[in-house]
């Protein structure tokens, strides 16, 4: 195995990568390289200069069993490597404009019901979902209207063994105004819906800008949490030792909450991307 | 906290022996660790209260350590002997102060007032540049009003601050976990309370532990206020142990950090050991040296 991830090392960025990562994908579908604990995955957009295929295969390679943030127009190719969706994108209108706007709720739940029916087909149970920014409303209204747009899926969403999954996201840096910023406010709301096809996307990177207290806060909130995502702060680039959050240990943490579903990393590789894909991922195989 | 620091100079006192072995064995431990000279090293006293304090200034010196900090006036001498500082100075405080109560609480304002006029020139004496001050327990008072509180005071003591080069410097902590309603609970309230009073004598401790249970983004926070910090304290998050792999902050990045805003000052270790037995906490306070000296 060693072997076979030195080979790696190497090879990428040489001319020669793409042919011989099919012939090394080939040899490695049968012997994952990775201890089996954490769930990989990453998201799509980190790596958007690289063709889906291609990303595919190298996904495979590092032993990642899925990727996030993908469109039912994606879900074929992933497919055909052997991948997963662990958090389809493709309904709702985009981070900023959410379920805390009572507005927008018709046209949100019309364009979460039709997509339903395909992630079930596609055999997938995540969806993204948003609360969308503040624009002056208080906490309070914000939950009152999040629950009464989001209560108004989850039958369906239960029918068709889907879960929404709404993003935290710091309001600090790269999401200014973003409601959905605290873990309280994520927790309370879930606790309003009040079904388990509703529930959080715990991202790291940007929990550490708005509220530090990792571990603590993920083992207290753990039931509400369906998805992690990973990114260096600050930066947002690889998790490694430039910045300040020490992923492995975080690792342990999840994994001792019981937690089965996936880790996505997300973060802007400096450096070669599939390189730092994969030291990504080894960093978070404890 | 300084009542296991009264015990420990009592039981040092009370052995006559101590002393004279302490320096014999401090012959046999002549070449300190090596390290890099990027970071100056210190370590809490209270978090080895079981090592007598003259062993743990020989150990901290064998270590690289520079500073034993969290000490008072008696102490100072004893490192003072040992060529060591503290980079964090404290004493017993009065009756009635303390952590929970402090600057922004007006009726302790005289009482604290005369303790640093009669301290500040005691630590200039002994070579020690910081002293230990707190905001105190809210106790229903609003951010707005403990700033002004806190200012009112700090103003009568900077003269002599100023005077002797001494630096107050008040302790960030956790108000969620550690010391329920504490007031000075984050970096930007400190700030604003080092622009209200407006002197380079009153600083912010950046507790990394604290602040990391209170609010994280600490290479960031430490880039934007790192003027108004005068002193940095260490602990893993969660659980306040060691720094290493068993918890979530990454420390060598951190400092670097640190380094990179230009800071001559200490970083002193603030964990409780996990062992329990003096070489298992002098192998942690080894090991988490080794993690901060990049």
């Amino acid at each position: 195995m060693s072997t076979r991830r030195s080979a790696l090392k190497t090879l990428t960025g040489t001319a020669l990568t793409l042919s011989l990562t099919e012939t090394l994908a080939a040899q490695a579908a049968a012997a994952p390289a990775l201890k089996g604990n954490i769930n990989h995955s990453a998201c799509r957009w980190c790596y958007s200069k690289i063709p889906l295929e291609e990303l595919c295969k190298a996904a495979k390679e590092i032993g990642l069993k899925a990727l996030d943030l993908t469109g039912p127009a994606e879900w074929p190719v992933l497919k055909k490597y052997d991948l997963t969706c662990s958090m389809a994108q493709g309904a709702g209108k985009g981070i900023e404009n959410g379920f805390n706007n009572p507005a927008l709720h018709d046209e949100l739940i019309a364009s979460y019901e039709a997509i339903f029916p395909k992630l079930k087909e596609a055999g997938l149970t995540n969806v993204i979902c948003f609360s969308g920014n503040r624009r002056g409303m208080a906490d309070e209204q914000g939950l009152e209207n999040c629950a009464k747009g989001l209560k108004r899926l989850m039958s369906s969403a239960e029918k068709h063994g889907v879960v929404m999954i709404m993003e935290l996201l710091n309001s600090k840096v790269n999401h200014k105004d973003y409601m959905c910023d605290h873990t309280a406010w994520g927790a309370e709301l879930c606790r309003r819906v009040g079904s388990e096809s509703f529930k959080l996307l715990y991202d790291i990177y940007h929990m550490q800008i708005m509220e530090g207290d990792i571990i603590r806060t993920l083992k207290e909130n753990s039931k509400y949490i369906g998805h992690y995502h990973t990114g260096g702060n600050p930066g947002r680039n690889e998790i490694d030792e430039t910045q300040e959050i020490y992923y492995p240990a975080v690792m342990k943490a999840i994994l001792d909450t019981g937690y089965k579903g996936f880790v996505a990393q997300e973060f802007i590789p400096k450096r070669d991307p599939l390189t730092s894909l994969k030291q990504g991922v080894l960093i978070c195989d404890v | 906290m300084s009542s296991s620091r009264r015990t420990a100079l009592k039981k040092l006192a009370g052995t006559a022996l101590t002393a004279a072995a302490f320096e014999s064995i401090a012959m046999g431990m002549d070449t300190p660790m090596k390290l890099k000279g990027n970071i100056r090293h210190s370590v809490s006293r209270w978090c080895y209260s079981s090592i007598p304090f003259e062993e743990l200034v020989q150990i901290s010196k064998s270590l690289g350590i520079e500073s034993v900090e969290l000490t008072g006036p008696e102490e100072w001498k004893v490192l003072n002997k040992y060529g060591m500082t503290s980079a964090m100075g404290w004493t017993d405080w009065p009756k009635g102060t303390g952590l929970t109560s402090f600057f922004n609480n007006p009726k302790n304002h005289d009482t604290l007032v005369d303790l640093y006029t009669n301290l500040i020139p005691q630590a200039a004496n002994a070579g020690v540049r910081n002293l230990i001050c707190f905001s105190g327990n809210r106790n229903g008072l609003g951010d707005y009003q403990g700033l002004l509180n806190s200012q009112k005071v700090l103003k009568r003591i900077m003269p002599i601050a100023e005077k002797n080069n001494v630096l107050l410097t008040m302790e960030l902590l956790s108000s969620r976990d550690s010391h329920p309603d504490y007031q000075a609970d984050n970096v930007e309230w400190g700030a604003v309370l080092c622009e209200m009073v407006g002197s380079p004598n009153f600083k912010l401790l950046y507790d990394i532990f604290h602040m990391q249970s209170m609010s994280g983004d600490h290479i960031r926070n430490i880039r934007r206020y790192h003027q108004y910090i005068s002193h940095y304290h260490t602990g893993g998050h969660p659980g306040r142990h060691e720094i290493d792999e068993t918890q979530e902050i990454y420390y060598p990045a951190i400092v670097k950090a640190i380094i990179a805003t230009g800071y001559k000052g200490f970083i002193g270790q603030e964990f409780v050991p996990t062992a329990k037995d003096k070489a298992g906490m002098v192998e942690s306070l080894k090991k988490s040296v080794l993690i901060c000296d990049v």
